[in-house]
């Protein structure tokens, strides 16, 4: 979710929203309509995502958990006794194309809920048109600033760095003893200077101190001068926020220059290329926290993988899983509130607390805010990518 | 930490001098400013990295490299350059070079795919004590070959009968003709040369940093040629020094100054330099007609 590209992605999305605004009245759904007459008896949720272009990644999987999720309620009788009904269009990840099946969904399909976008932009083009026309929307991938704050319809049950990146610094500091921490940072990557802030303030916040203090750009190769620097600084670890490309020729620098540390960052480490361009000098050193793996699964993980792969034949990614328990958690705030009407549920979602999720317990906040625990923190070993070293809780 | 740091810069400089002699020596006589030099840097890591993984020993993958960057420059110049010469602008040539340097990068993103690739560890990852410091057996043997290239670079214009030709070229392409050399065949020899050279920087620098992507040439091919400038385009030990410094710069910036800056401070260096000494550091005062 964090590449560059869809970071430049959602950019661009930001961008295209501006003029779906200003041209969106005269916008008409470009997608033909599924042919389902609105009916009382049945409680439909709509899908955000792409299942075509280069976002495709995070929508296809999503669709799976969603579909799964919905033929397990309606086999235990539905929600308040009335069967779900997902409702499935390929946004592509056009922001456009967001915006006309968004309309579409709430005005055509009368829809209580819609779930996604994936991405951060796609989320906030959806979440304005949800929050006018009072309809929730539960964003299974959304992590950037901004979301919820659109309005109180607005949801999402992600990761969120500000979760993440301090119980990982804390599980740094006291449960390894990495005090003494040095922090880089790539000056050109928006996501890479937006996160170490939030591990900064953690470090500190921690007891932890920060020795040396790096700047690299994506697109380099040469970090002779900062790892040398590095290996002068005596540091415990270090922190490097930026993404799984120079996250690898760090290491491998490090490696040559016989320096044995340890990399913590953020699910922009989290890539193939991390393993293939770091090769020996990535094994086990290089750690990222994610918000689901496949491995030492909970109870209700179990079954979630167990059924996933019997459906599907494949295993699951953190989108599918996210998808599920959005479903799942709209579901339980309609149980628990007794009513299918989004006014009236969306404050029974607020308050839920401890959910017990495949992707984690999710719970959200005073400020509707997501914290999900426990935090995986993914390695390198071996030929397996990415695998789990430790899950850990969050407070 | 200091000396460390230095070999750092020296080693980074080496890599920008290969490319940079291939820019000087194809200024110095048709005044163009090959901009499809630093692709085929780039050209040359990749033929390496392919010659690399097919098994072939590294010193034969090097040398298979700068042949076929030997061949690849001759042809750039033949099909983008030798059309335009003389019958127009040399803004035109420039032009041309810009398009051949996005052919020859896109061309690679479609082969290869925008990513980078790990190079192949090789010469040893290993590194030994010298005092207190620490130095990479790899950091040794890229500023040796570096250095070995250099030197037959320059015997090769001094001493021989083509670097004679190469040297009469560059002060009067005119007058050379006239003199019965043979100015398309020293053009192309140049270009073979450079590429070559450039070639091996490549495979070099895929080695130290174990990747190689096919936009690496762009940000190199441009500090290189700043680096030409720098040293004064046309000498070859020019060149040379003048490719050391910012790279040396580059890193001390990071070591004592700020690591936010390192591009920053290499460039500004240049532009003082350039501001003090217009003709570069190592350039000859001429007045020249343009």
């Amino acid at each position: 979710m964090k590449s560059a590209s869809i970071r430049r992605i959602a950019l661009l999305l930001c961008l295209m929203m501006v003029f779906s605004v200003l041209g969106g009245c005269a916008s008409k759904p470009a997608t033909t309509p599924t042919g389902t007459p609105a009916a009382t008896e049945t409680i439909k949720f709509g899908f955000l995502g792409a299942k075509t272009g280069p976002v495709a990644n995070y929508g296809i999987p999503g669709e799976k958990g969603m579909k799964m999720a919905i033929d397990e309620l309606n086999a235990k009788g539905g929600i308040l006794g009335k069967k779900v009904e997902g409702i499935y269009e390929d946004n592509k990840g056009e922001s456009s194309e967001i915006a006309n099946i968004t309309t579409k969904y709430i005005t055509k399909d009368k829809v209580v809920a819609l779930i996604g976008d994936p991405t951060t932009g796609g989320t906030k083009v959806a979440a304005d048109i949800c929050q006018k026309n009072k309809v929730v929307i539960l964003s299974a991938g959304a992590t950037g600033a901004g979301v919820v704050e659109i309005g109180d319809f607005v949801f999402r049950n992600t990761l969120l760095d500000t979760v993440a990146a301090p119980a990982v610094v804390d599980w740094m500091i006291n449960t390894k003893g990495w005090k003494k921490l040095a922090v880089i940072t790539s000056g050109n990557n928006g996501y890479s200077t937006a996160l170490t802030p939030i591990f900064k303030q953690a470090i500190l916040a921690k007891g932890g101190t920060i020795v040396l203090e790096e700047n690299i750009n994506d697109g380099e190769t040469d970090f002779t001068a900062q790892v040398t620097k590095l290996k002068n600084a005596g540091a415990d670890a270090l922190v490097f926020t930026g993404y799984y490309t120079e996250a690898a020729l760090i290491m491998n620098e490090a490696k040559k220059k016989g320096l044995n540390i340890t990399m913590v960052g953020g699910d922009g480490l989290y890539g193939q290329d991390l393993a293939k361009l770091g090769g020996e000098a990535v094994q086990e050193k290089v750690i990222f926290y994610a918000g689901f793996s496949t491995d030492q699964p909970t109870a209700e993980t179990a079954k979630f993988l167990e059924n996933y792969r019997k459906i599907y034949n494949e295993d699951p990614d953190m989108f599918s899983a996210q998808y599920y328990d959005a479903v799942m958690l709209l579901a339980k705030a309609m149980e628990t509130a007794k009513s299918a009407d989004p006014s009236v549920f969306k404050n029974e979602l607020a308050k839920m607390q401890n959910y017990p999720g495949v992707s984690g317990a999710t719970s959200f906040g005073a400020n509707r805010e997501p914290i999900k625990s426990p935090v995986c923190l993914l390695t390198v070993k071996g030929e397996k990518f990415p695998a789990l070293l430790e899950k850990i809780p969050v407070k | 930490m200091f000396w460390e740091q230095l070999l750092n810069g020296l080693t980074l400089g080496s890599s920008y001098a290969l490319i940079a002699l291939g820019y000087t020596m194809v200024y110095g006589i048709i005044q163009l400013i090959n901009f499809a030099h630093g692709e085929v840097y780039m050209f040359g890591a990749f033929v390496g990295l392919f010659l690399v993984t097919a098994g072939i020993n590294i010193v034969v993958a090097m040398l298979g490299a700068m042949l076929f960057c030997m061949l690849l420059g001759v042809l750039i110049e033949r099909i983008a350059y030798r059309p335009l010469r003389g019958k127009s602008s040399r803004l035109s040539a420039l032009i041309s070079a810009i398009g051949v340097s996005i052919f020859l990068s896109t061309l690679m993103v479609l082969y290869r795919g925008p990513n980078t690739t790990r190079y192949p560890e090789m010469l040893g990852g290993s590194s030994f004590q010298l005092g207190s410091l620490q130095v990479s057996t790899l950091q040794v043997i890229i500023l040796f070959i570096a250095a070995l290239l250099m030197v037959v670079l320059e015997l090769t214009i001094k001493k021989t009968r083509m670097g004679k030709a190469m040297r009469a070229c560059s002060q009067d392409l005119e007058a050379s003709q006239l003199m019965g050399i043979n100015v398309n065949r020293i053009i192309s020899m140049t270009f073979a040369i450079g590429s070559a050279l450039a070639a091996a920087g490549g495979v070099m620098v895929g080695i130290y940093y174990n990747a190689v992507w096919p936009y690496m040439g762009t940000m190199a091919g441009l500090k290189a040629f700043a680096a030409a400038v720098l040293g004064g385009i046309g000498p070859v030990p020019g060149a040379m020094i003048g490719s050391l410094s910012p790279g040396v710069w580059g890193i001390m910036g990071v070591a004592y100054l700020s690591s936010s800056y390192k591009d920053a401070i290499a460039f500004a260096i240049l532009i003082l330099v350039l501001i003090i000494r217009p003709q570069g550091l190592m350039g000859q005062k001429i007045s020249k007609k343009v």
